[in-house]
């Protein structure tokens, strides 16, 4: 579904990015001289145990937050001294997300959820109509366009979190512990849905301490107490 | 379909009914007092402004230096107009008129009716210089013969059933004394309300000066009651204008050059003197303006307290909203995006609430303009249309501000956690938006009792004079030509206590001349009476007599205040002989101004013709008597009607500003605090909500319902008990300003600060109580659970 120039610059490359959370009297050091390469159409996941730094790292590469240090070149440009409106620009065109909690917005239904990063992108009523019934017709949400979130099982809230995405086609997906509050059968969908989409040329990245989840990437980057302490791809599960 | 924007409030909306309850009732409220604010202001600015010259119309003042200072007069000299208009080329037009409080009991009669009218005589300019629309006659020559008169619509269709069917007719004026028979040569349209001068007719003043024989008499260097306007020419130099106005008089007799040092003529816009009338030392001070400008300054406050309610909960809620923009952000919402969502927000709902707000003002706009005495209206003209909506959108983009910038400004990695980050510096602000609140609100609890308290001051002070059972009416006709024999028998009727008569009424201002003795020069005011006036009004004799009509000589005699003999020093003053003349009695001192003016040196002069009656009459027989008294002056003047008012009536009537400002500020008062305690109520439910967790382990670890009651009220009692007092030093400095615009004033009493400061505080603690209550109640497990 994603048609996009390749070049030689890698989606991801990071060197030294560093994050540190400071409290009056406590300094902590989410990541520590993380340095990780992600090459485009890659299937990525980051495992670990909680509170090693995987979504502070998904964060960051997400453009959700900014580093204390170290260098992030997404797409073959540097970010880390990005500004806000910046980082926002980056984020609509060439960023998806996918959360663990879906994140979805309760008061919008699932098309208005949908065509959000579209509105965004300053796209056309028409447009936005016909690329969000395709998304949800793929997604098999297109029956329940008008149900608000709450209306929706766990696994068709995250389908809509996956739809939107994706709607407006970006590059990179990031998706954090995309099946933390699905049950088993759900959650399988889901990581077909990124399978596919990996298949269809989309970067993906993962952050899961799901083993099981992580099969579905081709390679798996393992972190402990802020840093890359293993990586390695499917087969060398 | 409702159109993005609108669906994402109305979704919001229903998902918090209770914050959108207390926003809309807070912000419909606060804009149905500036729109009704707005009404009256618009119609006090309103006022003079209609006439088709106004840029360029100007009326002459003088500023006359004495010992008190300088006083700003409105009188002329009538030879002014004339002077003006031969050695000042720059001038279109200029009319000289009499002033319009100036002829009590005049009345018009034809074809057997007799009516009582207001007179004006002017120049044959007036109706050029004022646009007060002919229906009969042309402006330019309508008062052109000097036994014309120009009638109103109203009047001339009483008289002769249509203004066209009164041209040329013959009606007879008559006034005290006089009468005389003129020619109607034109009719206007009834003077609007919006006019300073309200009148009836308007006669030459040419014929004025005839009766007067003012041609004979004046000099330059007399002042007079006259008023005289004037045009500039389009495109003349006000400045160069005034600059050589300043200097005519000392162009004029020796006399008038001499007495010119101290005398200076200046003019000021027309239109201006209605709200800008007051003079202090030479200098304008304000007038009217100071109530305008203080229901702007309520009305904005108002406002302001009700955008701080939406502020303070749109930000609590902000919990429930952060992870939305989290959310928005990740998938590439800018801040700006945001800002302008939460713009959009909150000025819907401020357009919302106007909608609610007219509605209010339609409901309301009859007590309101009962109270104000204006017969105020919504007319949807786009004057107020965008007023409203400006009023609206200000209120809207100040409400939303803060929220819009606070919300917009979270890093979404953090937010969308659902935490939201707590930054000193917020809770400051939310904590610093309800202290203002509260300021405001005490600040108009403080000024509610000082306003009544100095009004209820003015109904108990002693006044020197018993105002109370006095009719006061101007006789006109036979009654007035036979003055002495009317108030003989108005003296005799069963009810009459006493009867005397004074010149034009008998509180307000009087005309000030400066009076000699033995070297010394004194300002004095001079009041005109009749025999028995002083017996009438209960006034005090402290040494001499009063006048009687066995004296002979007293019609060249005086009574003087306390305050002349202090201020000259004399120390026999019975016998004395001043400018005005032979001191027989000194009355002691009584107000006959307001408690806004202090007591000045005045003197009694006898003048038996003077024809505003003052009747004393018998606590409770007020009712026959009036009858008696309307049959007396019947059967005098067969046609004329007995137009009587009540002194305590008129009394009352000197303090009709202060009296609005009290009902208004006693509403606004109301309003004040409602808004702030709803703003307070949402606040408390929300401190509540957010700490329900530890509510439920504090109670799991035993406290009591009553710990948890003061754990949640005393942070909150705090900002109000700050809020107090910051507004009470405050509240004494502008009320105390308020308060020096009296002569006489009630003195501060530590109890005004208590019993506000305790008011507020009471009100806060219900309020908050409430909540805390409900909260203390709940059972520890469904807390715990619910995190």
């Amino acid at each position: 579904m994603t048609a996009y120039p390749k070049n030689m610059n890698p989606m991801i490359k990071t060197e030294n990015l560093e994050k540190v959370y400071r409290t009056e009297e406590v300094q902590t050091k989410a990541l520590n001289h993380v340095s990780l390469t992600v090459e485009q159409g890659e299937f990525v996941a980051i495992m670990g145990p909680s509170g090693c730094g995987k979504s502070t790292l998904l964060n960051l590469l997400g453009l959700l937050d900014e580093p204390d240090g170290g260098s992030l070149q997404l797409l073959g440009t540097e970010t880390s001294r990005y500004s806000e409106r910046q980082r926002a620009e980056l984020r609509k065109r060439s960023l998806g997300f996918v959360f663990q909690s879906f994140n979805l917005i309760d008061e919008l239904t699932v098309f208005e959820n949908v065509e959000l990063p579209l509105r965004y992108l300053g796209v056309g009523a028409a447009e936005r109509r016909q690329r969000v019934e395709q998304v949800l017709e793929k997604m098999q949400l297109l029956h329940r366009r008008n149900h608000f979130p709450l209306q929706l099982s766990g696994g068709q809230q995250q389908r809509a979190a996956v739809a939107r995405a994706v709607v407006n086609a970006p590059p990179l997906l990031l998706a954090d512990e995309p099946t933390g509050n699905l049950d088993s059968a759900s959650g399988h969908d889901v990581l077909g849905l990124l399978t596919e989409l990996n298949e269809a040329g989309t970067t993906v990245l993962m952050v899961t301490h799901s083993e099981h989840d992580a099969r579905y990437a081709r390679r798996v980057v393992r972190l402990l107490d802020g840093q890359v302490v293993l990586e390695h791809s499917r087969s060398q599960f | 379909m409702l159109p993005y924007p609108l669906l994402l409030l109305y979704r919001n909306f229903k998902r918090f009914k209770g914050t959108f309850f207390i926003n809309l009732v807070g912000l419909s409220t606060g804009l149905a007092c500036a729109l009704l604010i707005y009404l009256w202001v618009s119609d006090e600015r309103s006022f003079d402004r209609y006439h088709v010259l106004d840029s360029r119309l100007y009326q002459v003042l003088e500023n006359r230096r004495t010992a008190a200072g300088i006083e700003t007069q409105t009188g002329t000299n009538p030879l002014l107009a004339e002077a003006l208009r031969r050695e000042m080329p720059e001038l279109d037009l200029v009319a000289t008129t009499t002033p319009v409080p100036f002829f009590p009991g005049f009345t018009l009669a034809a074809g057997g009716q007799h009516l009582n009218a207001v007179p004006k005589y002017a120049d044959p300019a007036f109706f050029q210089l004022f646009s007060y629309p002919l229906l009969v006659g042309t402006p330019a020559t309508v008062l052109r013969n000097k036994d014309a008169i120009v009638l109103s619509e109203a009047l001339a269709t009483k008289l002769f059933r249509s203004p066209q069917n009164s041209l040329g007719k013959a009606v007879e004026w008559q006034m005290a004394d006089r009468k005389q028979t003129c020619l109607v040569a034109g009719v206007f349209a009834d003077v609007p309300r919006n006019s300073s001068e309200q009148f009836d007719c308007v006669l030459p003043f040419a014929a004025f000066k005839n009766m007067m024989h003012l041609g004979e008499v004046i000099k330059w260097d007399d002042d007079g009651p006259f008023t005289t306007y004037l045009a500039l020419k389009q495109g003349a130099d006000l400045a160069q204008f005034q600059a050589k106005l300043a200097g005519l008089l000392k162009t004029k007799s020796a006399q008038a050059q001499a007495q010119a040092q101290g005398r200076t003529l200046f003019v000021r816009p027309f239109s201006a003197g209605y709200l800008h009338g007051t003079y202090e030392n030479g200098v304008a001070t304000g007038g009217r303006i100071v109530y305008v400008r203080l229901f702007a300054l309520i009305a904005g406050l108002i406002l302001v307290i009700a955008s701080i309610n939406f502020m303070n909960l749109f930000t609590a809620k902000a919990s429930r909203r952060v992870k939305e923009v989290g959310i928005r952000k990740a998938l590439g919402a800018s801040r700006a995006a945001l800002v302008i969502q939460y713009l959009t927000e909150s000025v819907v709902m401020a357009l919302l609430a106007l909608v609610v707000a007219v509605g209010l003002v339609q409901l309301v706009l009859p007590q309101f303009s009962a109270l104000t005495g204006k017969p105020l209206t919504l007319r949807w003209e786009w004057p107020l249309v965008a007023a409203g909506l400006a009023l609206a959108l200000g209120t809207g983009l100040l409400a939303g501000s803060y929220p819009a910038f606070y919300l917009s400004g979270f890093q979404p990695a953090t937010v969308l956690k659902g935490k939201v980050p707590t930054r000193a510096g917020d809770v400051w602000t939310r904590q610093g938006l309800v202290v203002l609140q509260f300021t405001l609100s005490v600040l108009f609890i403080v000024a509610v009792v000082v306003v009544n308290a100095q009004l209820a001051f003015v109904q108990r002070q002693p006044l020197g004079y018993d105002k109370a059972h006095v009719l006061r009416f101007d006789t006109g006709g036979r009654a007035a030509r036979q003055q002495a024999a009317f108030l003989a028998e108005v003296r005799k009727l069963p009810g009459v206590v006493q009867a005397s008569s004074v010149l034009g009424g008998f509180l307000g201002g009087r005309h000030v001349e400066e009076m000699r003795w033995r070297g010394r020069r004194l300002p004095v005011a001079t009041m005109l009476v009749n025999y028995d006036l002083v017996e009438t009004m209960g006034i005090h004799l402290v040494a001499g007599r009063s006048f009687a009509p066995q004296f002979r000589a007293d019609s060249a005699a005086i009574l003087v205040n306390q305050t002349l003999v202090a201020s000259l020093g004399m120390p026999d003053p019975v016998g004395q002989q001043l400018d005005g003349g032979r001191i027989v009695g000194v009355v002691r001192d009584f107000h006959y101004e307001s408690l806004h003016e202090k007591i000045k040196p005045l003197l009694l002069q006898l003048d038996p013709s003077i024809n505003t009656v003052l009747v004393k009459l018998q606590p409770g027989a007020e009712q026959p008597t009036i009858a008696q008294l309307q049959q007396l002056y019947a059967a005098y003047n067969p046609g004329f009607t007995l137009d009587y008012s009540f002194l305590d009536v008129d009394y009352q009537a000197q303090y009709v500003a202060e009296r609005r400002v009290a009902v208004l500020a006693r509403y606004f008062a109301g309003l004040a605090i409602l808004i702030s305690a709803l703003g307070l109520l949402g606040l408390a439910a929300f401190t509540a909500e957010r700490r329900r967790k530890e509510i439920g382990i504090r109670k799991a670890l035993g406290a009591s319902e009553l710990g948890i009651v003061w754990l949640l009220t005393s942070s909150l009692t705090w900002l109000v008990v700050a809020a107090i007092a910051l507004a009470l030093p405050l509240s004494y400095l502008l009320l105390q300003r308020w308060l020096e615009g009296f002569a006489y004033r009630v003195a501060w009493q530590w109890w005004y600060f208590a019993a506000a400061g305790l008011g507020a505080l009471l009100i806060a603690w219900l309020t908050v109580s409430v909540q805390a209550w409900r909260a203390a109640r709940r059972h520890p497990v469904l807390s715990l659970r619910a995190e």
